[in-house]
């Protein structure tokens, strides 16, 4: 991209991932080390994607930690969650305030705590100016396990790290792991604590229940292999294999038939469990849906946007289902976003444009030049689509203008299926001969 | 003693001169507008937020560039609802995504090269507003100097707001920078085409889901001029002639009086406070501007006209809403403007908060309400938590963040900050706003938190709750 200005950026910064990945986790309390838009902004866009309360603290820094460091406001903010929450954890995500003046978090965290304390504190580096919420997520999720893994027994369970994705995402791989007879150990699981059920004459505990416990956490040293769904979320499960020699294996994010079927072949293989035929059910709804509408998505142009191992993910689902992608476009860049493009070009005979690093604008630019008859993405995309006069099927986060999409898969077999019907759906629905449908 | 030490605050007493009882025979404020207690879950956020989000970021037609790291840029697209009719401020997101090397390095060359960029692709912009973010202050940008080179290459007014979110208590420093930025780089740099004896100012309306659509006619049907509405959806181009208006009434008295006084101050030109919320308030702050240019019986014909379109929909509502209590949680004005808007649908505020509310926005509050009321400066998720559960009012106004919060304990909710269907300003938008409130309490969903529906209930039953 031959500019600096980035216009539209389909990526937020570090810190949004690290309360993600925090919010995963039973009873943790995360706690932004930064000025006071650090936590209220990344609130706020978790309010609207989920339609949830998410309770964040900060450090509140201002001007005298910018001569003096924060150190004392980190201290005072950890004291207070501890005082006032009696949290399990609480998990600490910088900024660039906070990294800029140098502040040391891990040194920070070690003076205000105890050995003896029944709150763990969980600090991870999260400066905004290095690289995307992502990033954030990745590096959370990797102070998780590096806080609180411990050796111990062998414990015949998968981790499975969720990375970026929805409640409704969490709920399907679960089900599909049930399928198989497989225990795990989500790393981590926002799939009740970010879609809370409104209790009996209103009553709501302090904070969610839900999320994947401590102990838990500290038992993913003891499994039988990790699988990061998003391969930008690995460096938990690297960690893991390094450090306790647990098997990784990151992506692919499970959409598709190869997808699903490289998901279910890895925790089969891993697990040494045989594949069901439950699951082999599953897989053939999926085959048969996609032989229903197939001479509805032949060919048709389509546009993505979003993280790139979701996206890539997508991707070849749509090459599967016989359509023509044009583009596929993310924000964050990984080593494996062009190459995993690149083969669904050479495997199906596709012309996609790569886009890598970049922004909307220039996305748009290409939707043009190249033409869709569908964007898929998060709500960001909404303008584009309306300019081009293509719909938006919208997946990814965050999504704020439609309701309930976080409750619905996209991953796994069934996530596959209800998402070729939202975009066959929106094909069908948008500009297509009504006289055609009748039979 | 009148103020409060809640139970989720005791191992924070310093909060307790933050909140207060409300006793007229010894009438104290709550403590206000200093630093947030770190870590005790604030509901605040930063001074680039009040100076982007509020204050800057309306302005319609001008190339909205966020100075930082991509996170910043990324929350203030397109989020408040400060309408338009043009999409520029709104549609486009424009950063300069700084990165670990330009905090080494230094992020000023990026920036000249991102105005310029910008520039070039929106041709259509009649001005760049540069707003630094928190590392742009820490690695000592010279913003000034860039944005006065960029102005020099492409010849259209290039405004840097030094907006670092970690300077001053909340948004509210980020609203004074503004004002003073624009007043001194912008307010009497151009003249107006021509001036009426008319002419008059909007202060502190940010068109929030449409406010100003359906205040400025009210004065405008009254043979008022608007010269400008500072700043919801304003025209860069509407800025520079401020200097010129008869009169200035200002709206929102926290984030804007700055530039009323400023004005008044250098160029001799009065401004009076308005509530445009609420028939009364409304009615009374058009008179008010009637009486300032002898207006008087076209102020009367349009409170008329109004009042016979639109009581009968708020008598109506009032029938439906008599007797129900409510919390106000807002930045600061929205907490005084609708304590007497609600009282015309026989509400009762019983618990007013404020975000970033100074001595006068607790002053205005305390002057509004009945013994016995509790308010709160700065209130944390906690402390909104225990009141909810405490006095269980029957709805609350507050924001987005808020929002799911009070569902889950099973209360009625209005989003007062971008509004659930405005717009609520006016006569007009009084109507919006019972409605809203009648939805919110009057939904059938409340009847189920209380348990499970056995066979035959009747579904006509109160909630016990509501």
């Amino acid at each position: 991209m031959q500019r600096t200005v980035i216009i539209n950026p389909p990526k937020m910064c570090q810190p949004m991932g690290a309360i993600l990945a925090y919010m995963g986790v039973h009873g943790c309390v995360p706690v932004v080390h930064g000025s006071q838009g650090c936590s209220t902004y990344p609130r706020y866009n978790i309010a609207r994607h989920f339609r949830e309360s998410a309770e964040v603290a900060v450090s509140s820094l201002a001007e005298d930690a910018a001569v003096y460091g924060g150190a004392k406001n980190l201290a005072e903010a950890i004291k207070n969650v501890k005082a006032r929450l009696d949290p399990e954890a609480i998990g600490i995500c910088t900024t660039c305030m906070s990294e800029t003046i140098g502040d040391d978090v891990r040194q920070i965290v070690k003076k205000a705590t105890l050995p003896d304390d029944t709150t763990k504190v969980i600090p991870a580096s999260t400066p905004s100016y290095v690289g995307t919420h992502l990033t954030g997520y990745d590096n959370a999720m990797k102070a998780l396990v590096e806080t609180l893994a411990v050796k111990g027994e062998p414990n015949n369970k998968i981790n499975i790290i969720t990375g970026i994705i929805n409640p409704g995402d969490i709920r399907e791989i679960k089900h599909m792991l049930r399928l198989l007879g497989i225990e795990s150990i989500f790393l981590s699981d926002i799939s009740d604590t970010l879609d809370t059920p409104m209790m009996r004459g209103g009553h709501k505990p302090m904070l969610p229940q839900g999320g994947t416990r401590i102990s838990d956490i500290a038992d993913s040293a003891n499994s039988s292999g990790t699988v990061a769904i998003c391969k930008t979320a690995g460096s938990a499960a690297v960690y893991l294999q390094n450090k306790f020699n647990v098997p990784a294996i990151l992506g692919p994010a499970p959409v598709g038939v190869a997808n699903c079927d490289r998901f279910v072949e890895n925790v089969t293989k891993l697990m040494d469990k045989p594949i069901t035929r439950e699951i082999e059910n599953e897989r053939g709804r999926l085959i048969d849906s996609i032989v229903d509408v197939h001479h509805y998505m032949f060919g048709r142009r389509v546009a993505i946007f979003g993280d790139p191992g979701i996206v890539s993910g997508i991707v070849r689902f749509c090459a599967e289902v016989g359509m023509a992608p044009t583009v596929a476009m993310t924000a964050t860049k990984h080593r494996d976003f062009a190459p995993d493009i690149k083969a669904v070009n050479s495997e199906y005979g596709t012309d996609m444009q790569i886009l890598e690093g970049t922004d909307l604008y220039e996305f748009h630019e290409v939707v043009k030049s190249q033409g869709a008859e569908l964007i898929i993405g998060n709500s960001k995309g909404k303008d584009i689509a309306d300019d081009e006069n293509i719909p938006l099927v919208r997946v990814g986060f965050p999504v704020y203008d439609r309701v309930g999409v976080y409750r619905y898969p996209i991953l796994g077999y069934r996530g596959s299926i209800y998402l070729l019907d939202l975009m066959t759906n929106a094909i069908l629905g948008h500009k297509y001969d009504p006289n055609k449908l009748h039979q | 003693m009148s103020t409060i030490l809640p139970v989720c605050d005791i191992p924070i007493p310093q909060r307790e001169p933050h909140i207060v009882c409300h006793d007229p025979g010894s009438p104290i404020l709550p403590m206000c507008n200093i630093q947030t207690v770190p870590g005790d879950m604030t509901e605040r956020g930063c001074t680039f937020a009040g100076c982007r989000g509020v204050v800057g970021g309306p302005v319609k037609d001008v190339i909205q560039l966020v100075h930082g790291p991509i996170g910043c840029a990324y929350y203030t697209w397109g989020t408040r609802r400060n309408l338009s009719d043009t999409k520029l401020h709104r549609k486009y997101c424009f950063s300069t995504d700084l990165t670990e090397e330009d905090v080494i390095y230094g992020g000023a060359k990026k920036l000249l090269k991102s105005i310029i960029e910008s520039y070039e692709r929106f041709p259509e912009a009649k001005a760049v507003f540069v707003y630094s973010t928190c590392v742009v202050g820490l690695i000592g940008d010279d913003t000034e100097g860039i944005c006065r080179q960029a102005q020099g290459k492409i010849g259209i007014p290039v405004v840097p707001f030094h907006c670092e979110g970690f300077r001053g208590v909340s948004q509210s420093l980020g609203h004074h920078i503004a004002n003073r930025t624009l007043f001194e780089k912008v307010v009497g740099t151009e003249e107006p085409d021509a001036t009426t004896p008319y002419d008059m100012c909007i202060i502190g309306e940010f068109n929030i889901d449409g406010d100003a659509w359906i205040i400025r006619p009210l004065f405008e049907r009254m043979g008022v001029r608007v010269l400008s509405v500072f700043t919801g959806n304003a025209s860069y181009a509407d800025l520079p002639p401020m200097h010129r208006a008869k009169l200035n009434i200002v709206q929102c008295q926290r984030s804007s009086t700055y530039i009323a006084k400023m004005i008044q101050d250098k160029y001799s030109i009065p401004y009076i406070n308005v509530s445009l919320f609420g028939m009364a308030q409304t009615a009374e702050a058009l008179r008010d501007v009637g009486r300032f240019f002898h207006l008087e019986d076209n102020a009367e014909k349009v409170i008329t006209e109004e009042l016979a379109k639109y009581q009968p929909r708020i008598d109506y509502y009032r029938k439906r809403l008599e007797g129900k209590k409510c919390f106000i949680y807002q930045g600061a004005p929205r907490a005084w403007h609708w304590i007497e808007p609600m009282r015309e649908l026989g509400i009762e505020t019983i618990l007013t908060a404020t975000t970033f509310g100074h001595k006068d926005d607790y002053e205005k509050i305390m002057s509004r309400v009945n013994p016995g009321h509790i308010c709160i400066d700065n209130p944390n998720a906690l402390e909104i938590e225990e009141y909810l559960v405490k006095l269980r009012p029957d709805f609350f106004i507050a924001g987005l963040k808020e929002k799911y919060l009070t569902y889950k304990l099973g209360i009625p909710f209005i989003n007062g900050h971008s509004y659930e269907e405005g717009p609520y300003a006016g006569f007009e938008g009084f109507v919006n706003f019972a409605r809203d409130i009648d939805i919110a309490v009057n939904s059938p969903v409340w009847r189920f938190v209380n348990g499970w529906m056995p066979a035959g209930v009747d579904v006509n039953a109160k909630n016990s709750d509501n």
